[in-house]
């Protein structure tokens, strides 16, 4: 709501500037919504008179007193919120004020809520800039998600998060606004809440879609912030597409659908780098269950995580020097993610290569090797334990869900696309016996960002065709001491 | 997004929900042939044509080299398509749609139901793009029969004549009957329409164990269906002038409905 970069045409009679609310003088309008309008506000006289606030009229006439009703009520919700949180990553509300105007009906009963004056919202600085650099995306993704973990650590809900609630002030820094949707967790369960039955249809989960309405409104998890996260960080890296096709929000909504169905692979944009690509996989889990996996403070711990170790992971620099090898890793990564997606390793567990030429090969490949090459002649039962980074998958190994089976290559070398991959899966957990090693197939990045161009040739169970398959050295702790393969 | 459910009027009635993407082909059928919507009519061809959901709508392919079908709007005062032979993936725009095969007799026919269809929420800016804006998630055609059915449900409530009651079916049939919509409607319809907004527009939780007393599953579902429209703003005041005017009998008959309760 409060960041439409639409002209105001319609908007700008409704308040007139110089209008006094509270201590502040109403100048020029920012942006119009369905449900409010926003205005900049100056301190009226004051001692500080430079102070700048957004102010966010809630007008409450010309409405069915029910509709009124609902709109106090979501006045109610923000200013609630408001009074109940700080943190550097939402927008502060400095005051609430009902205007009191019998003369004017227009305005009477209207809720102001008065907030920090960003510089303009996320959808604003993706329309206008189109292609964020590196660096910026990612900053501002991260400051999405502290504000984000921060939410859901004390128990709310966003509701409505979109890049049009994402504020960026003066600074560049990140606010999280618009908390008209917000709400507590149930204190009970703690593990929902409920809010009218409202959102933006290109950001919602595909639960949502078919959620049932009570009384109370329908119910949200903090999963839904979590996939919403999801959309916003493909927007970030393509200029604000988003992965799902659709010329409208209905078409985009019913590709969501598909996809939730296991009937159409998830398809990012080859623009997003590796890591993020990973990240927005897991934020846009197809159930909830899924997705639950991934909180808004696991995604923030592995960002940085990737963001401290070596070559920050996070922006792609560190593995992609020239942008011609860049380009080239990039197509390498489209077949990767499809092939996972009908290999119906959708979700959680999946990996993707990167990179093909030697620039970009990481540091990481060279600490594996050094432990490997004192062992030239090999033991003749080698064996290597499979590893899954995602740890819902290792405590619930038992299980052998398929969203967190692991793919093996047919061929270390060539793109792992669907072609390249055998029928057998493996899970956590499995002991395959290691034949020999090949120290130089393609690279091969896991969820949290450890790479590696080694490869074990190992045995598959039973009588499993074929009999052999190459796994990669990053879904096994083991380093087995087996030859190089001839 | 829940697809498009199909409805065959046959004994026993079929009913097949195709979510987005899914596709479901018609015909006589046969061994070789097999259709998820078996037209049992000699007239028919084994494989008459395809519906494939997309989007928020279904496209219709006609596999007949020499028969058009018809797809009729049923609330669109004879309002309908022509789909010729051979034609693939024709899209039909309608929320309701009857989709009639040619036969000797009076031709075979199916219903096809696309709750999905958005619509803007009522009260935002003439005419102005609206951005990314955050809508109602339940869409209603203000439009439709079952609008006005809901908004003869909630008048009571709205006119603040009772806090309680909701009007029964056939009371709900008497009201809209001098509406030029509503000139056919019988109560069968009207409850279809109550279960079609409990079910596909609304997805309401019915009050399970609330009052395990009261058998009447229909009534709690009307009386549901109403505190969440009005609850939530999909009805209000304004809404009432989609009514026909009351006359004095009829507001009356309201009035005794409302009393016995």
């Amino acid at each position: 709501m409060s960041g439409a970069a639409e002209p105001l045409s319609g908007a700008t009679e409704r308040i007139p500037r110089g209008y006094r609310v509270g201590a502040w003088e109403v100048g020029e309008p920012i942006a119009d919504g369905g449900w409010g309008w926003v205005y900049e506000g100056r301190s009226a006289g004051g001692t500080d008179g430079d102070a700048v606030v957004a102010l966010k009229f809630l007008p409450t006439a010309g409405l069915a007193p029910r509709q009124a009703r609902g709109l106090v009520e979501s006045a109610r919700r923000e200013s609630e919120f408001g009074r109940r949180t700080r943190h550097p990553r939402l927008i502060r509300l400095l005051d609430s004020v009902v205007l009191d105007e019998p003369d004017r009906p227009e305005l009477d009963g209207a809720v102001v809520l008065v907030m920090e004056r960003a510089e303009r919202s996320l959808r604003q600085l993706l329309e206008t800039e189109g292609l964020l650099e590196d660096g910026e995306g990612v900053r501002i993704l991260t400051e999405i998600c502290e504000g984000l973990a921060y939410l859901h650590g004390q128990g709310w809900v966003h509701g409505d998060l979109k890049p049009d609630n994402v504020l960026l002030m003066a600074d560049g820094s990140i606010r999280l606004s618009d908390f008209g949707l917000s709400a507590e967790l149930d204190g009970t369960h703690g593990t929902h809440a409920w809010i009218p039955p409202l959102g933006t249809p290109d950001y919602l989960p595909p639960e949502r879609w078919r959620a049932p309405l009570g009384e109370r409104g329908v119910q949200v998890r903090p999963s839904a912030d979590v996939w919403a996260l999801g959309i916003m960080i493909h927007q970030v890296f393509t200029g604000g597409a988003s992965p799902f096709p659709g010329a409208t929000a209905a078409g985009r909504g019913a590709a969501v659908q598909e996809f939730a169905a296991g009937r159409a692979p998830l398809r990012l944009d080859s623009a997003v780098p590796p890591f993020w690509r990973g990240l927005a996989t897991d934020c846009l889990a197809p159930t909830h269950d899924a997705r639950a996996a991934h909180t808004a403070q696991d995604l923030l711990a592995r960002i940085g995580a990737a963001a401290g170790g070596d070559g920050d992971a996070t922006t792609g620099e560190g593995t992609a020097p020239a942008a011609g090898a860049r380009r080239r890793g990039r197509r390498l990564v489209v077949g990767a993610a499809a092939a996972t997606a009908l290999g119906a390793a959708t979700g959680a567990a999946w990996w993707y290569a990167v990179g093909g030429d030697d620039a970009g090969r990481g540091k990481g490949d060279t600490a594996v090797h050094a432990e490997n090459i004192s062992g030239t002649s090999a033991p003749p039962a080698a064996h290597v334990t499979v590893f899954n980074v995602e740890k819902l998958c290792r405590d619930q190994k038992a299980e052998r869900d398929q969203q967190c089976s692991l793919g093996l290559a047919i061929d270390p070398l060539a793109a792992y696309t669907v072609d390249n991959v055998v029928p057998t899966r493996v899970w956590h957990g499995d002991v395959l016996p290691a034949e020999c090693r090949m120290s130089q197939g393609l690279p091969v990045t896991d969820e949290v960002g450890t790479r590696s161009t080694e490869w074990y040739r190992v045995r598959l169970p039973g009588d499993a065709t074929p009999s052999k398959a190459w796994l990669p050295a990053v879904r096994t702790k083991d380093r087995p001491t087996v030859s190089e393969c001839a | 997004m829940s697809g498009v459910l199909i409805h065959l009027p046959q004994e026993p009635a079929l009913t097949v929900r195709l979510g987005a993407g899914e596709v479901a082909r018609f015909g006589r059928g046969s061994d070789t042939m097999p259709v998820e919507l078996r037209l049992d009519d000699p007239a028919v061809s084994r494989l008459a044509g395809e519906i494939r959901v997309s989007d928020d709508h279904w496209l219709l392919s006609n596999h007949s080299t020499t028969q058009s079908y018809l797809v009729e709007n049923p609330e669109g005062a004879g309002e309908y398509l022509r789909v010729p032979p051979r034609r693939v993936g024709a899209p039909i725009p309608f929320e309701f749609a009857r989709v009639v095969l040619p036969t000797r007799g009076s031709g075979v026919s199916f219903q096809v139901f696309a709750p999905d269809h958005v619509y803007l929420d009522p009260g935002g800016p003439d005419g102005l793009p609206r951005g990314t804006q955050t809508l109602t998630a339940y869409s209603l055609d203000e439009t439709a029969t079952y609008f006005l059915v809901l908004v003869a449900l909630c008048e009571p409530r709205l006119r603040d004549e009772s806090a309680l009651a909701v009007p029964t079916t056939p009371e709900v049939v008497e009201r809209l009957r001098s509406h030029p919509q509503c000139a056919q409607l019988t109560a069968r319809a009207v409850s279809a329409h109550i279960d079609y907004l409990a079910e596909e527009k609304l997805r309401i939780n019915p009050p399970a164990d609330r009052e395990p007393g009261r058998g009447a599953r229909r009534n709690g579902k009307r009386e549901a269906l109403v505190g969440i429209a009005l609850r939530f703003g999909l009805v209000g005041e304004g809404h009432l002038r989609l009514l026909p005017t009351r006359t004095t009998a009829a507001a009356g008959a309201v009035r005794t409905g409302t009393g016995r309760r």
